[in-house]
């Protein structure tokens, strides 16, 4: 086949990107592991990587730019490596923020929690680990129709989001030590953008493989049904 | 993973179905736009002798804008745009069928005079090929032969400016044209051609043979055209195509024997961002072949 170390090289590429997102992957599952264990030993295993995921992530889009500039790629190349750029920075945002919430669990080791509040944390950071793995499974597979429900999953995040905050401004008890409750509200955030950073990791294969964003496909895909009931009726 | 493959396929298949029928219309317009139509093209085939070389390509041409052709070699580009100003029939035993409409004209109507119609449709050839002349004849040629009764000086003049080489040829008017450089002499070619006053411009390969600072000037002259033109240009160099063009075509042969068809036809920032079908994504990243 024609160009066929370009194609190499966008394979390579890719599979650097996937690396990249499976590392990610498991720092969230160390982090949900430290959230449900109240394990700062599990957590501190994590300080650090942000720096390890940026360097991963600027190898990555040095090797897009070199890519766009030396082979000019237009059509489904041009969008996988605007993909792949796009995707990098979900990834090492998502990296950099499981950081942020290992830094807090270390950071209030010991100090005294408002179960419910946790309770509902843990559910979230589980909530939001998933839907991060299932966009990176998606983009992967290049799956758009799985990609059109992630966006359901994430409206349980932010239903986690609202009780959380709910129980951080309106504590059951006494609400914990003040300085977790702080860290707290900071966590819940953090927890929020990663699922939101999955999200968009799974709607970029919408883009890759039909070129549409995913707001405009899911907008096209409902007219459609609408006019599929229309002529049934 | 065959099962997979072929599933995704069927959903960007779908996908495309659906992106197709909100673009285009049935009047073969690439997306239904309501601009300004500079020459229309319906089922349009060309032959050599008995060969059919082309066939039935409609085409709306779409006035001051930049109409790019790209395909591989032997797919009809330069037999299409040939018939555009009826240059196909000068070859021995080559002819065409269907409608070719300059605003209400039919150019292959039994009525229409090639020479009018290639005087309202100029073309710019491959190869830059200037009169034995002074710089200042090459362009005032055409125009004198056809009738032209105005101030010459000022059209050989402007038809420089337009064609962005009076700034060079300015004080050397009476020398040959043959002592330009072969971007000079393209451009000269260009003056040449807007000296006629043609409302559509065909340029087949204008800068395959230069070198890239006057193919830089070529693509900077044509931006300035198409205020006042309406431009076809074939073209080899993708990359010319998606920088200069507002409209591109692409042509295929299926496979070998068969005629040339327009296979896609649209906005260039569509054709080189996510082309409908696969032959075009195929050939514009180069996985043609």
């Amino acid at each position: 086949m024609p160009r066929e170390t370009f194609q190499q090289e966008l394979d390579g590429l890719t599979s650097d990107l996937l690396d990249l997102g499976r590392e990610v992957e498991v720092s969230l599952e160390n982090m949900v592991r430290a959230m449900e264990g109240r394990d700062a030993d599990v957590a501190r295993q994590e300080l650090g990587v942000d720096i390890r995921y940026k360097t991963r992530g600027m190898d990555i889009e040095r090797e897009c730019m070199i890519l766009q500039a030396r082979q000019a790629p237009v059509a489904g190349d041009l969008r996988l490596l605007y993909t792949v750029q796009s995707v990098t920075n979900h990834l090492v945002r998502s990296g950099t923020l499981c950081e942020h919430i290992c830094h807090a669990i270390v950071d209030t080791e010991g100090c005294e929690r408002d179960e419910d509040l946790e309770t509902a944390l843990v559910e979230m950071a589980r909530t939001a680990r998933n839907v991060f793995n299932e966009g990176l499974d998606v983009f992967e597979n290049r799956d758009i129709d799985r990609a059109r429900n992630l966006q359901a999953k994430d409206d349980k995040v932010d239903l986690l989001y609202s009780e959380a905050m709910n129980l951080i401004a309106n504590p059951s008890g006494d609400g914990g030590a003040p300085e977790w409750r702080m860290r707290a509200a900071l966590m819940v955030h953090y927890l929020e953008r990663i699922s939101d950073h999955g999200v968009d990791i799974g709607g970029s294969a919408v883009f890759l493989v039909t070129g549409q964003r995913i707001e405009d496909a899911m907008q096209q895909y409902l007219d459609r049904n609408v006019d599929h009931d229309g002529g049934g009726a | 993973m065959e099962t997979k493959r072929t599933e995704r396929e069927r959903k960007v298949s779908e996908v495309s179905k659906d992106q197709r029928e909100m673009r285009q219309k049935g009047d073969g317009s690439p997306s239904g736009d309501s601009l300004t139509l500079g020459m229309k093209i319906q089922d349009l085939s060309a032959f050599y002798g008995s060969f059919k070389a082309l066939t039935d390509v409609s085409i709306d041409v779409r006035a001051n804008k930049v109409t790019a052709l790209i395909g591989p070699s032997g797919c009809g580009k330069s037999t299409f745009i040939r018939c555009l100003n009826r240059m196909h029939e000068v070859v021995p035993g080559a002819r065409a069928e269907g409608h070719v409409m300059l605003g209400e004209q039919d150019i292959y109507a039994k009525t229409s005079d090639p020479v009018v119609i290639r005087r309202r449709i100029g073309m710019v050839f491959q190869k830059p090929n200037p009169f034995s002349k002074s710089i200042y004849e090459n362009v005032a040629w055409g125009a004198r032969i056809n009738g032209y009764r105005g101030n010459m000086d000022e059209l050989v003049e402007r038809s420089l400016k337009h064609a962005a080489l009076w700034e060079e040829v300015k004080d050397r008017l009476k020398e040959s044209g043959h002592g330009l450089s072969g971007g000079q002499q393209q451009r000269l070619c260009i003056a040449r051609t807007l000296a006629v006053e043609p409302e559509v411009i065909l340029m087949d390969e204008p800068a395959s043979a230069l070198d890239p600072v006057s193919t830089q000037k070529i693509e900077d002259t044509m931006e300035q055209l198409k205020q006042e033109y309406t431009v076809v240009i074939v073209t080899h160099n993708m990359q010319q195509a998606a920088r200069i063009s507002d409209y591109t075509g692409f042509f295929y042969i299926e496979s070998m024997g068969d005629p040339g068809r327009l296979w896609e036809f649209d906005e260039t920032e569509k054709m080189f961002s996510n082309p409908d079908r696969k032959e075009t994504e195929d050939y514009v990243t180069g996985r043609f072949g």
